[in-house]
């Protein structure tokens, strides 16, 4: 239960259920519905079962929400769907959430604790004695995809750069990469300052935490909201009328929006950030189209499958990486439509919710196998770690063609 | 520059897909799906005039364009109409079949027989029932849909079968589910195996049936799945729409969708517009509500295709003020045969029998004499005028005001959003959002 007067209670209550008309709209695309017998789905567990929530959740079924947001991005009548299931989750898991839960959600933390011994790290994770057990003590389940730490984290190969002759003249960014970008994804973080700086950027990192995506995602919501405040903090110490331009398609959702409509974090210093935090493509893009950029690259013949993530979705921005990379002369890309790759944030990691979450993706990697089975593009780190898990691909950050057709690698 | 279409709802989406095929640059913003999904999947032109049911809509069109000069069709004439229905159907002639013109008779779920114009072919076979035995067939566990309830009503029916027989299977959807909605059938009868047991289920219940009524679940993204079904009971079979979701709205909305996107339109789904920049009596640009911050989207003609009251780009308060919710654009009120004020709209809205509340004509600020009708009266069946309320165009579709001038040169309202028709019961909706759409097209490629 929360207290009375928490943002919980209020967002529980909130008359945004009153919009429903019950057209079933997002019924017809959710993800995990259209899976599994075994979830009622978004009118069903959001607006519906809303009106009969006294703290108590009366439909458990809402656990097997992935928190996609698809439902809120469909529906017609701005019925705030995911997030309300979101809150009910967290509500509902309070009191008994799982262990595991709480250790998949802090990505920094094994990020930090692979990284020394990421050979050693990355075979244990991989190990099949080691993830039965991990599977039996924390649910975790023994196939789900799980992230390749990196030898050098991006913040140390940032300490030893130097800007590229190219940077400075059309203005300075600060770059967010996001915890996944510094110790996971490392060469998309690289890429992405090569790219900037070729593009006449002039690059700011500030050091950055973790804004917590994973904790929220997971319902540990206090822990979530100091860590996305202390992410806040890190980037006000950067000049503050500057874009902040990320790699990150998910954390850059939480500071656009999920911190305030999910967790209440009602800050003026995060709903600046907020307002000045921009994708890379839909930041290039806008450069590009208002005739900013001189956008110089080679011809790349490739077709390649690109899927956007759900949280990238959520944004309400469109696909700019379509348009962008469309730009590039020879470049083929074919949408996914694929509503989701299943992962959804730590979802897919799950035992119980394992093989709800490939069959969700199942769509998608027949696509990739389909269209390249060799190379297919994606914004989000963990839904590049479910595609390259179930395809076999290599998946790589829709920046990672841009460098390549700007004569970077 | 660009167009920028507002909304996806079959009005939105067939301007943005005919501006983008004439080569037009498009971007669709939309805050969600529009209203396809929920529809039958078959294309409205007029199926009734009055009380009288229509047989050859175009030919009724005329008629009703000359009796009602503030219907949308008597602004937009025969032949916008009649071209836009043809090239909808050229785009997707797998999904919609039927003579343009011509309107036949489709049983709905509770075995009705309702006119339109355009339909699925999977839906071909409802059109010739007359004189017929047919059997009405679906599973148990699909929530909404009672065969008996379907047959008995479509045998006492005029011009309906000679008899009809209903028949309820044991077959869930997926193991263990007791209450699917039909896209969970549609999804699982695309899979052979599926529909294997599915044929076998229904062939050991029609008899000697000559035609087959089956729900409208025959297959979602395997368009032939109702082929393959019909083939396998050896009988003319036909599909009947359902309440949302409705599978064949969601197979035209899919279909169509795709065609835009091919056609090279940028959809941007999830974010509201919710302002506008203009200048000089032109829009400039309209302002998308994205996550974090607020978008500005240049254009130089915008298409404003928001749908009505059931999307929100109108809204009624409790005192019976109707606004646009967007541009405030002028609200028409019907009848007046001229745009009035949301004021006097208000004033109409007296009496026990409506919605506002009692007296509220008279403390409200304004107390011009209410004119003819309230918004809505107690009886279901009677012309209700509230429905009937939206923005007026001129011949170009531009909204317009008090004086009959363009509010703004270069804006386009299409779709359920013009002010002079009951949709619903004069089943006309989708004739007016698919002629205004391509009237608006033509205005802005210049032809
Ligand atoms: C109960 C009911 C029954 C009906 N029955 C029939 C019938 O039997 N036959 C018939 O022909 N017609 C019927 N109609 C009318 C039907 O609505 C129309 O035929 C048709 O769907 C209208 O299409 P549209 O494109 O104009 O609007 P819609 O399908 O409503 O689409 C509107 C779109 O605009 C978007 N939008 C709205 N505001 C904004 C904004 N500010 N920013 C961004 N996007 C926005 C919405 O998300 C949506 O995508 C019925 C209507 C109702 C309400
Ligand atoms: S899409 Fe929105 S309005 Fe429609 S049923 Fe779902 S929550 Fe309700
Ligand atoms: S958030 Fe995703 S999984 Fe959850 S109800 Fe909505 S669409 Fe379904």
């Amino acid at each position: 239960m929360f207290e009375p007067t928490s943002h919980e209670a209020n967002l529980l209550a909130r008359a945004s259920v009153d919009q429903c008309v019950k057209c079933t709209i997002c019924e017809t695309q959710c993800p995990v519905m259209a899976v599994t017998p075994l979830f009622a789905g978004p009118k069903f567990v959001g607006p519906q079962a809303e009106r009969f929530r006294h703290g108590e959740s009366v439909d458990h079924t809402l656990d097997y929400c992935s928190s996609c947001g698809t439902c809120t991005l469909v529906c017609p009548q701005g019925v705030k769907i995911a997030e309300l299931n979101s809150v009910a989750r967290a509500a509902m898991k309070r009191d008994h959430m799982p262990p595991r839960d709480r250790l998949i959600s802090r990505t920094t933390l094994m990020g930090q604790a692979m990284r020394p011994i990421a050979p050693l790290a990355n075979a244990a994770l991989r190990a099949a004695p080691v993830r039965v057990l991990a599977e039996k003590i924390a649910g975790i389940h023994r196939d789900a995809a799980m992230p390749v730490s990196s030898g050098q984290p991006f913040h140390a190969w940032w300490a030893k750069h130097q800007p590229a002759p190219t940077a400075g003249p059309a203005g300075t960014v600060i770059f967010f990469h996001g915890c996944a970008g510094d110790y996971f994804e490392v060469a998309t973080s690289i890429q992405a300052v090569e790219v900037l700086e070729r593009l006449g950027f002039n690059v700011l990192v500030p050091k950055q935490g973790c804004c917590g995506m994973a904790l929220q995602s997971n319902g540990l919501y206090d822990t979530a909201r100091a860590w996305v405040r202390r992410l806040v903090a890190d980037l006000e110490k950067a000049p503050q009328d500057l874009v902040i331009v990320s790699t990150a398609g998910s954390c850059q959702g939480m500071l656009k929006h999920e911190a305030r409509e999910i967790m209440g974090v009602e800050d003026e210093s995060l709903q600046a950030i907020g307002t000045r935090t921009r994708d890379i493509c839909e930041f290039l893009l806008e450069k590009i189209e208002a005739g900013q950029l001189n956008f110089g690259v080679k011809r790349l013949d490739v077709t390649v499958t690109y899927h956007a993530p759900c949280q990238l979705k959520g944004q309400g921005m469109g696909q700019p990486a379509v348009e962008l990379l469309r730009l590039i002369p020879g470049v083929t890309v074919v949408e996914s439509g694929a509503t989701c790759c299943g992962i959804a944030g730590t979802y897919g990691f799950k035992k119980e919710k394992y093989e709800i979450a490939k069959a969700v993706g199942q769509p998608l990697f027949d696509k990739v196998k389909e269209v390249n089975p060799k190379l297919a593009l994606c914004d989000t780190e963990t839904c590049r770690w479910q595609i390259r898990q179930h395809t076999g691909a290599q998946v790589e950050h829709p920046i990672y063609l841009l460098h390549k057709a700007l004569g970077l690698s | 520059m660009a167009t920028v279409v507002v909304g996806a709802g079959l009005s939105g989406l067939a301007a943005a897909l005919r501006l983008a095929e004439a080569g037009e640059r498009v971007t669709l913003l939309t805050k969600g799906i529009g209203g396809l999904p929920l529809s039958a999947g078959t294309v409205d032109v007029l199926g009734y005039a009055g009380d009288e049911r229509v047989t050859r809509p175009y030919e009724a069109l005329v008629t009703l364009a000359a009796a009602a000069p503030d219907h949308p069709y008597a602004l937009l004439g025969r032949d916008a109409v009649e071209a836009a229905v043809a090239w909808l159907q050229a785009q997707v002639p797998e999904l919609l079949a039927g003579q343009p013109g011509v309107n036949v008779t489709l049983p709905t779920a509770v075995g009705a027989l309702r006119p339109t114009c355009l339909y699925p072919p999977s839906m071909a076979a409802g059109a010739d029932l007359a004189g017929k035995a047919v059997a009405i067939v679906g599973p148990r566990q699909l929530k909404d849909f009672y065969p008996a309830l379907c047959a008995a009503n479509l045998a006492r029916t005029p011009g309906g079968p000679a008899a009809a027989v209903g028949h309820s299977l044991d077959l869930p959807a997926r193991p263990g589910e007791a209450d699917a909605s039909g896209l969970a059938y549609a999804r699982s009868l695309d899979d052979p195996e599926c529909r294997a047991r599915f044929v076998a289920a229904v062939a050991a219940v029609v008899g000697d049936a000559e035609v087959v009524g089956l729900p409208a679940v025959l297959g979602y993204k395997d368009l032939n799945a109702w082929r393959a079904i019909q083939e396998g009971l050896g009988k003319p079979v036909f599909e009947i729409t359902l309440i949302p979701p409705s599978v064949p709205g969601l197979r035209l909305n899919d279909a169509l969708t795709a065609l835009a996107k091919a056609a090279g339109v940028r959809i941007v789904l999830g974010s509201k517009v919710t302002g506008y920049t203009a200048e000089g009596g032109k829009v400039t640009s309209v302002t998308l509500h994205q996550a974090g911050h607020n978008q500005p989207w240049p254009a130089d003609h915008v298409v404003y295709a928001p749908g009505g009251f059931e999307s929100g780009a109108l809204r009624v308060d409790s005192y019976g003020h109707v606004k646009e919710t967007l541009f405030d654009l002028p609200v028409a009120a019907m009848g007046s045969g001229t745009v009035a004020t949301e004021r006097v709209l208000r004033a109409t809205a007296t009496g026990p029998d409506t919605m506002a509340p009692e007296g509220s004509a008279a403390t409200g600020p304004d107390t011009t004499p209410a004119p003819a009708q309230p918004l809505l009266t107690g009886d279901f069946w009677q012309d209700q005028a509230l429905f009937k309320l939206g923005v007026r165009v001129d011949a170009a579709l531009r909204p317009i005001d008090e004086s009959g001038r363009p509010v703004f040169t270069n804006l386009y309202a299409t779709g359920s959003l013009l002010a002079g028709a009951i949709r619903w019961s004069e089943k006309s909706g989708e004739g007016i959002a698919l002629g205004s759409a391509w009237a608006a097209a033509e205005v802005i490629l210049g032809r």
